[in-house]
């Protein structure tokens, strides 16, 4: 049996503790409930707040393509199906090697962000899980219902290509085709 | 004995309503034209933050463009133009017909959205 002295230390750190974390929940719920973080998209998140997020995405995205198998992504047809299927499904909101995204792309919160420089922040199986599960709460959309996973990964051939590319390379590239190639 | 005391006081005030007026409005050397303040939103609403670091606008660590740090130091933008306002602008609205080469889009930005942009950056 604890001594009355060690009894009392005990009592008042459980106790201040549990307050603490009471008027925390009470101070959370506040904020929640007034409504005071703007969610509007022409406003920006605190420079921490994005941050945070930001890391946190990119820690799940990593995490969970970890199981994914890479084909060989450097046949040349892959490459000039990928760059179709990014011009009609990706540039409107990433845009590309100077092509604008749309309107609605440049005007999220979070930025979609080009594309030019991912394949230097994620590896074929992350930039495939990517695009396939999409990312929430960012705008970003899963493809997996809406693309063959061999159109995913034609896609991926095209991105991981995308630094190479000058502006010209990508028009002549992302050029409307008269035959299909598809 | 009245009178000149307050015309004194009327004096002072006058001075620190000028200094105050002055503080808001004040803009950087070289920026004639244009609101600073709706530059900021306009760089994050035309995805400029996407490929380059600005100063105060949020974003992701991104080296696409060339950060826009320090704009109001430099002397000569895209390699080739002098650091003014109107060219900043020019480069804003239509960056391919002065370097066609370059991978940076027109974004159809409006000249007063320019302006505005161009204030924010070389204020910076």
């Amino acid at each position: 049996m604890p001594g009355t002295r060690t009894r009392l230390i005990l009592t008042t750190v459980i106790a201040t503790l549990l307050g603490a974390g009471a008027v925390a929940v009470l101070a959370g719920f506040i904020v929640l409930r007034a409504g005071w973080y703007n969610v509007a998209a022409t406003t920006q998140h605190f420079e921490f707040v994005y941050r945070l997020l930001e890391q946190a995405m990119h820690y799940s995205a990593r995490h969970h393509a970890q199981t994914v198998l890479v084909p060989a992504l450097d046949s040349r047809a892959q490459i000039v199906r990928g760059a179709a299927l990014y011009r009609d499904n990706c540039q409107q909101c990433h845009g590309g090697p100077g092509v604008a995204p749309g309107p609605h792309g440049m005007s999220m919160q979070p930025t979609p962000g080009p594309l030019v420089d991912a394949s230097r922040h994620w590896k074929p199986h992350e930039l495939y899980w990517i695009t396939r599960h999409g990312i929430k709460m960012s705008g970003m959309p899963g493809w997996e219902y809406h693309m063959s996973d061999e159109e995913l990964w034609d896609t991926v051939a095209f991105i991981m290509q995308l630094p190479r590319l000058s502006a010209a390379d990508y028009r002549a590239m992302t050029a409307p085709q008269p035959e299909a190639t598809r | 004995m009245k009178a000149p005391r307050s015309s004194t006081a009327l004096a002072a005030l006058a001075a620190l309503a000028f200094l105050l007026a002055g503080c808001g409005e004040q803009r950087p050397p070289g920026v004639n034209a244009g609101d600073p303040a709706r530059g900021k939103v306009a760089l994050s609403q035309y995805g400029c933050r996407a490929c380059h670091m600005i100063p105060g606008v949020t974003g992701s660590e991104v080296y696409v463009g060339r950060p826009l740090e320090h704009m109001m130091r430099r002397r000569v933008i895209v390699g080739k133009l002098p650091n003014d306002q109107p060219n900043l602008v020019r480069w804003i609205r239509d960056p391919q017909a002065i370097d066609p080469g370059t991978a940076m889009p027109n974004l159809g930005v409006s000249e007063r959205d320019a302006v505005d942009m161009s204030a924010y950056l070389l204020g910076h």
